[in-house]
């Protein structure tokens, strides 16, 4: 095996030498140059590493509706009888266990269970409990595959998002749209392969910080890391001109400077120039494809409606989920959305119906909407987060101040798209959805099963780090969950 | 000789030998990174995970006779059970085994083949074992060597059959040296007199003045910033804010000073436990206080002070020995001898601190902590100080044009407070705050009324405007007295603080500091204020405040301050914020407005009531004394009254930012030099903790105790291994195996781009093999013998033929050596992030080479930090981006403030780390974003436009002033053919100038410093456009 860095200098070599008939002081580097560009012109570029994907995959790309702060599977999507009969009780011992609670509750002298905020539907063909507040998502049920086992290790934010996202709780690991961008490389040369969006949560505002490691290339080269984009003139950072300079200029200016580093690259024999001039072409392109992927004024009235009124304010999740959309539909690999503000340890009862109003709506009309243009099946929809909460609560029973603590040990993500089964559950919790009663799934099962549905093999994917081939999912056991494919 | 090409394709990733002759086998090099990279997980050195309890690692468990199954039988690949196997097509019987993840190629099986058949004999892995200098090579003639470097790099290469390349030409080498050693290009005059100057010295002279540059200090100091993972926040979590930068002075300092090596090392792990320690040697060991520290509630303080000690025992491992010693944290090293055991008995040692688990909130360093001064002399004091006076007699007699118009604006705006003035109520919606549920309401649809402080708080108050078609020109906050507050105030705090024994008392009457205020608008009502759509204002006034808390503070986001009434005024108080667009409500109805009480202490408003303003603000931030003043025409005036506008216009307008900025930067430049400050070091705590052997690594399932012992299969030192300085002895001990190699490895990678182990965190098994194996022992050997001289080592390094020749290169060299592994050519590679802002500084001039300080904010797109912080519900600093302005936005790259969790954009394109964990290498990228930063970002736009005076400045044609400006920037002269190219440019430029003078002017504006104004706009801009096509060329940011 080779390790990347030789495998794309042997790239960069090969082409080089394709086109160079005799030595380098004699070849025409324009002529090599001219087809380069053509080649990265004409937006199919593939890019990714040898032999992947491993197999045939279901999903092409994956949007990620990342919930910063961890959502509340208890009052969300895992009722349970227990909950009620023991309303405001004491949670069994046996049920509680011994395991470690956060330093926010370990000292507290009871754990009342709380019962869901809203009651809620049993929703579609598998009959999945939905809460009513999220009546949209009711809408989708039959879409959705809701896993209902994940689990952490993690009980506290920093190291569980990072453990979420990386695979690892400490620092220096590369996010999953990294690694996919790294494997699998990208179908539209114009565009990131990697796009995060974030959005202030109603919720809670502001939410748990967020850290650029989420969606960092670790030790992956940082190309692959994710490329932010935000509301305004700048959507990616940098991409407008400086004031006073036209478009016309600038496609001057890059040929002088192609026309400069193609003479000084031929003297010197140095294929990283081309490349480098190719970059610039494409950051020529991104300033036209950029502000045409972010207008949504060819959107229908229809189509906006679906995502809700928030569509209408850029930089809001659902503004995002509509960007999500249309990234997807240029090829895009990985679309990345954090929405922050689920971490309701406080005033639950107010902060959860605002932060499900946020997110509700826009992620059922991104589903509907790829479904709609037969994106859905080649496109892997992901609504998780870093741990669920906990079926007791936090601080004194009815307060209006109460919430509920994190909980890693059991919570819901659900998956739609990508070949994922509609309408489906999967493993089960107990009666107080505090522990796992089957099917575990770790959150490196997720891992794995997210890139088997983009054809990889998370066991033969994996890249050479200080002596080790590392994976997203580490080394730990972990299994794909074929029982969600359909 | 039998050549075998084929163990090129053998030896896989690990390395790459040209072509090894079946003769030179060597294990180490041709077979232990096979075993290791297929065989080693499962038959190596980890007990756990140990197979069929076999081990291929040590030759006498691997030739030893096990029922009737020899796994390796020297001379005898048929006898051999392991030749057998990895030769078998039985998928049963094959190895590796077909499910796992490992594969032979048939090169890799061969090359056992061979070694098996001429005796299978092991060594111990190389850099285990002390390096000693081996005779040196013979060059055959005709091919020069300056010192030993090329005696084994030439050797090699004839031995290939290659030939060196030529000497680079001297503009080259002037340009590369200049940059490896103080990470600047080197002016355009000062590679002409190095061209001329003829002297058989020249180039040693070159080397010596780099070195004893202060920019060789900063230069190296960079890379071991990167390894030291040093950073000027927490990282976990909030992110907030610390304080380092007297630490990185000291390694600046260190490396100018030419501090031996290993004194540089024994300082940092232990120059606390000196018996006299210094406050010099205490700031050295901030090194291994740069780790990541959280805060975030609810953590476990022993799970984070787990992680702690983990990071300081992988940075040692990484930055210092070139180990992977992080692998041992849950198990035994899978590769080397490296015990779970030995990795807990470094962790040990820093163990002992008396850092605790959840610390260093509020900007206050995690403890422990000390104030100490800066090590740095730089001499500038006097001249700071001659500088700050003559700023002072600036502001003190300000030039009368400027004051005459400020005057003149100000009473046209005085006369026109008032005008059309109408205040709307608004319909309050919502009101909430992130860490509470309850304790504030909307009162009677009119007020915003906080019923329960809580420290500090910021609130979000989401409002409709009235239905007016009026353009809404502003919105005012009224500030109530309430009855629940104490003396019928307009606020809670200060909350009182107990002070001994001594009866606490509520403040006589309650107020509170508004430290910000952001407002937002909207088509959708918004909870929170939408950061993408805040609203610039062009004013803010109030009724009334203190004379340290002016109005306009509330528009710097930051907790320092804020604004707040007099406690001797009675009644409501009010602050109006003036837009400077206005807004239509009838597009924008929903306004959010986020009041922000950051001060801590309950200085929290009561009974908050906001207004919509039409007409113009009846208010001025003018002091009442200034008004009358102003309103008395000058010829009535007092001496007393103007003296009074005098002041105040030296004070606060913006005619005088610049002078006041200058002085403000000059105060700070000299408290740093002179006052203490704080920074973070290391102790030995009273109670040091026990440290066990975690199983898994888990901080909660310690098991056997271990105590301070360096790691058992690496030679000992006879001292005593009980404290961090016997560890740090330990290190640098001459016949370290690892310490010296590893440090002369990273100086040769700073100068060849890779190192000589391209591998260089992992000197282990899994590491590659050295392309000189016995250079870099020579290197090592060498460099303890001169006392670790560093200096002497980059000169030495300089001095070779090796470095000096040219990276132009053929496509016949580069098919057959595309990594430059041979040397057979000067290296080429794209400068660091730091290197190219910096170079695009010192082009434009702007450059400021202080040395040393604080970290800096220069240019960012927006407040990117916000975005993602805990900002408005935190005492944390470093959740909001604030600009510096002045010098400070033209430090070199080393001084930006580097936040962990959202590092500066421009820099993070080119590959720089986010400094969270050890970094010895860099990616090097070559991709679109980099395009848009040297082509759009501010920062480099302006170096472009102040470039662009400078070519402007000399008086010559515009192909003269082009040679000069290719110089400047690329250190060599312009060909014809890229002067025509240019010239052909600056004639399209100045022509497409000549009839937009607006967007001429909107480019010369780019940027803060202040530009010539004997300038033409149009021509400036034109050159503009030219200096920035010149600062993006390949060639300028490309080390050659």
């Amino acid at each position: 095996m080779n390790t990347p860095n030789e495998f794309l200098e042997q790239q960069s070599r090969r082409r080089f030498l394709a086109n160079s008939a005799g030595g380098i002081g004699t070849v025409a580097l324009g002529t090599m140059l001219a087809s380069a560009m053509e080649q990265s012109a004409s937006a199919e570029v593939s890019g990714g590493i040898p032999g992947l994907p491993h197999f045939t995959p279901k999903a092409k790309r994956v949007i990620c509706l990342f919930q910063s702060g961890g959502v509340s599977h208890v009052d969300l999507f895992d009722d349970k009888r227990a909950l009620h009969e023991y309303a405001g009780k004491e949670i069994p011992p046996s049920v509680k266990g011994d395991q470690r609670l956060t330093g926010m509750t370990s000292r507290q002298t009871e754990y009342p269970v709380v019962p869901p905020l809203k009651p809620g539907k049993h929703c579609g063909e598998s009959g999945a409990w939905i809460s009513d507040l999220l009546p949209h998502t009711q809408t989708v049920a039959d879409h959705l595959t809701f896993i209902k086992t994940v689990h952490t290790e993690a009980i506290n934010h920093d190291p569980a998002i990072t453990f979420m996202n990386t695979g690892n709780q400490q620092p220096g690991y590369p996010s999953m749209g990294a690694w996919l961008s790294y494997g699998l490389g990208t179908d539209n040369a114009n565009l990131p392969t990697f796009i995060a969006m974030t959005s202030q949560g109603s919720g809670k505002n502001p939410g748990q910080p967020i850290f650029s490691r989420l969606w960092g290339s670790g030790f992956l080269p940082s190309s692959h890391q994710g490329v932010g984009l935000r509301p305004g003139a700048n959507p990616v950072l940098y991409l407008a001109n400086p004031p006073g300079t036209t478009r016309e200029q600038r496609r001057d200016m890059l040929n002088d400077l192609a026309r400069l580093n193609e003479a000084r690259a031929e003297e010197l024999g140095d294929p990283e120039t081309v490349t480098r001039i190719q970059a610039y072409e494409m950051a020529f392109r991104m300033q036209m494809s950029v502000p045409e992927l972010t207008d949504i004024s060819d959107e229908s009235p229809a189509t906006l409606e679906s995502y809700g009124p928030d569509v209408h304010r850029p930089g809001s999740y659902a503004a995002n989920c509509l960007l999500a959309r249309r990234l997807t539909e240029r090829g895009v690999r990985f679309v990345q959305l954090y929405h922050r503000g689920w971490d309701q340890h406080i005033a639950l009862a107010r902060q959860l119906p605002n932060q499900c109003r946020d997110v509700d709506q826009p992620s059922a009309a991104l589903v509907k909407d790829l479904a709609e243009r037969g994106l859905l099946n080649e496109t892997l929809v992901l609504f998780m987060t870093e741990f669920g909460r906990t079926t007791f609560s936090q601080g004194k029973l009815g307060d209006p101040s109460s919430g509920r603590d994190h909980h890693g040990r059991c919570f819901t993500c659900w998956m739609a798209g990508g070949g994922v089964k509609g309408g489906f559950e999967y493993g089960a919790t107990d009666d107080f959805c505090y522990n796992i009663a089957e099917d575990p799934v770790h959150l490196r099962d997720l891992h794995a099963t997210l890139m088997h549905s983009l054809g990889i093999d998370h066991e033969r994917f994996s890249y050479p780090f200080r002596g080790l081939n590392v994976r997203l999912t580490g080394v730990e056991e972990s299994h794909v969950v074929n029982d969600v494919f359909a | 000789m039998r050549c075998v090409a084929i163990f090129a394709a053998a030896a896989g990733w690990i390395f790459a030998p040209i072509s090894v002759s079946a003769d030179e086998i060597d294990f180490n090099r041709d077979i232990r990174p096979i075993l290791s990279q297929n065989c080693f997980a499962c038959h190596g050195f980890d007990d756990e995970a140990r197979e069929a309890e076999l081990r291929l690692d040590i030759s006498d468990e691997a030739y030893a006779n096990r029922d009737g199954v020899t796994p390796i039988k020297p001379g005898d690949p048929a006898g051999s059970e392991v030749w057998q196997r990895i030769n078998s097509d039985d998928t049963d019987i094959v190895m590796p085994p077909v499910d796992s993840e490992f594969r032979l190629t048939d090169g890799q099986k061969q090359a056992i083949k061979v070694w098996i058949e001429q005796g299978a004999e092991y060594s111990a892995h190389w850099s285990f074992v002390p390096p000693a200098k081996s005779p040196l090579p013979k060059v055959p003639a005709g091919v020069q060597a300056a010192n030993a470097i090329d005696q084994f790099v030439f050797a090699r290469l004839a031995a290939e059959g290659l030939a060196p390349s030529p000497a680079a030409d001297k503009y080259t080498l002037i340009r590369r040296l200049t940059l490896d050693l103080t990470g600047l290009p080197p002016s355009g005059d000062a590679v002409l007199a190095f061209v001329k100057d003829n002297s058989p010295d020249a180039y040693e002279d070159l080397v010596d003045r780099l070195l004893d540059s202060q920019h060789f200090g900063e230069r190296m100091a960079l890379d071991w910033l990167d390894a030291a993972r040093y950073a000027d926040t927490n990282g976990f979590s909030i992110d907030g804010g610390r304080h380092m930068w007297l630490w990185r002075d000291w390694v600046i300092h260190a490396f100018n000073t030419n501090k031996p090596y290993d004194e540089f090392l024994v300082e940092q792990i232990a120059g606390d436990l000196f018996p006299d320690a210094t406050p010099d040697q205490l700031i050295a060991t901030g090194f291994q206080r740069n780790n990541m520290v959280t805060h975030e509630g609810g953590t476990i303080p022993e799970e984070n002070l787990t992680n702690y000690n983990v990071d300081r025992v992988k940075t040692l491992g990484e930055a210092v020995l070139g180990l992977t010693i992080g692998c041992a944290q849950c198990h035994d090293h899978k590769y080397d001898p490296l015990t779970q055991k030995d990795f807990y008995s470094l962790f040990a040692y820093f163990n002992t601190l008396s850092d605790v688990g959840l610390d260093g909130n509020g900007g206050v360093n995690p403890k422990p902590y000390l104030q100490a001064k800066t090590v740095l002399q730089t001499g500038e004091e006097k001249q700071l100080r001659r500088h700050i006076a003559r700023l002072k007699e600036r502001l003190a007699s300000p030039p009368d044009k400027r004051l005459t118009a400020w005057e003149k604006q100000q009473q046209a705006e005085l006369a026109r407070r008032d005008e059309g003035l109408e205040l709307l109520p608004v319909k309050l919606l919502k009101v909430s705050t992130p860490n509470r549920g309850a304790g504030y309401e909307i009162d009677g649809d009119r007020f915003v009324h906080v019923t329960q402080p809580n420290g500090m708080a910021a609130y979000d108050v989401l409002t409709k405007l009235p239905t007016t078609s009026q353009p809404i020109n502003g919105l005012r906050v009224v500030f109530h007295p309430d009855d629940d507050v104490p003396g019928n105030g307009w606020g809670y705090g200060p909350k009182p603080r107990a002070r001994g024994k001594q009866k606490v008392k509520d403040p006589q009457k309650g107020s509170f500091v508004l430290t910000a205020l952001s407002v937002s608008v909207g088509e959708v009502p918004a909870d929170q204020v939408d950061l993408f759509r805040l609203l610039e204002a062009a004013r803010v006034t109030a009724s009334i405040w203190k004379p340290e808390n002016r109005p306009e503070n509330c528009l710097d986001m930051r907790n320092e301050n804020g604004w707040s009434p007099p406690l001797e005024h009675g009644g409501p108080v009010h602050l109006t914020m003036t837009f400077a667009e206005p807004v239509n409500a009838t597009v924008t109805p929903y306004l959010t407005t986020q009041l922000n009480f950051g001060s801590g202490n309950n200085l929290i408003a009561a009974r908050m009531e906001i207004f919509a303003m039409t007409g113009a603000d009846d208010g001025s931030s003018l002091t009442p004394d200034v008004i009358t003043a102003l309103e008395n025409p000058a010829a009535r005036r007092t001496e007393k009254q103007q003296q009074t506008i005098r002041n105040y216009f030296a004070a606060h307008s913006p005619q005088m930012e610049r002078t006041r900025i200058d002085l403000a930067n000059a105060e700070e430049r000299l408290a740093v030099l002179t006052r203490e400050f704080p920074t973070m070091v290391m102790n030995v705590a009273e109670k040091p903790r026990e440290t066990f052997i975690l199983n898994r690594g888990d901080y909660s399932q310690p098991t056997i105790p271990v105590s301070m012992t360096t790691p058992e299969s690496l030679p000992r030192s006879s001292e005593q291994q009980n404290n961090r300085l016997s560890l740090a002895k330990w290190i640098t001990m001459p016949g370290h195996p690892l310490t010296a190699r590893v440090y002369v490895n990273r100086v040769w990678q700073m100068m060849f781009g890779e190192g000589i182990v391209r591998t260089p965190a992992d000197f282990g098994s899994q590491g590659e093999w050295p392309t000189h194996p016995e250079l870099l022992d020579w290197l090592a050997v060498d460099f303890v013998e001169s006392g670790w001289d560093v200096k002497a080592l980059v000169k030495q390094i300089a001095m070779s033929a090796t470095y000096q020749q040219s990276s132009a290169t053929s496509a016949e060299l580069l098919e057959r050596d595309p990594q430059n592994r041979l040397l057979a050519r000067g290296p080429r590679f794209r400068m660091s992030a730091e290197l190219i802002r910096d170079g695009a500084l010192k082009a434009s001039g702007l450059l400021n080479d202080q040395i040393g300080g604080p970290s800096v904010n220069p240019y960012t797109p927006g407040d990117l930090w916000r975005e993602i912080s805990h900002y408005g519900s935190t005492p944390a600093t470093a959740q909001t981006f604030v600009q510096d302005h002045g010098n400070k936005l033209y430090r070199r790259s080393l001084y930006t403030f580097w936040k962990r969790t959202a590092p500066p954009p421009n820099m993070a394109a080119f590959d720089a780390p986010n400094r969270e964990t050890c970094v010895v290498s860099r990616p090097t990228t070559n991709t679109p974003l980099q395009a848009l930063v040297l082509l759009n970002d501010v920062q480099f736009v302006e170096a472009a436009r102040a470039f662009a005076e400078r070519i402007l400045l000399r008086e010559e044609d515009d192909r003269s002033r082009l040679q000069w400006a290719m110089l400047e920037s690329l250190s060599r002269p312009a060909t014809e053919k890229e002067l025509n190219i240019l010239v052909d440019a600056v004639t399209r430029e100045r022509n497409r100038y000549r009839d937009h003078k607006k967007a001429a002017r909107a480019l010369v504006s780019v940027g803060e410093s202040p530009r010539d104004l004997s300038l033409s706009v149009e021509e400036h801009a034109a050159w503009t456009q030219i200096a920035s096509t010149i600062l993006n060329l390949s060639e300028v940011v490309t080390r050659n």
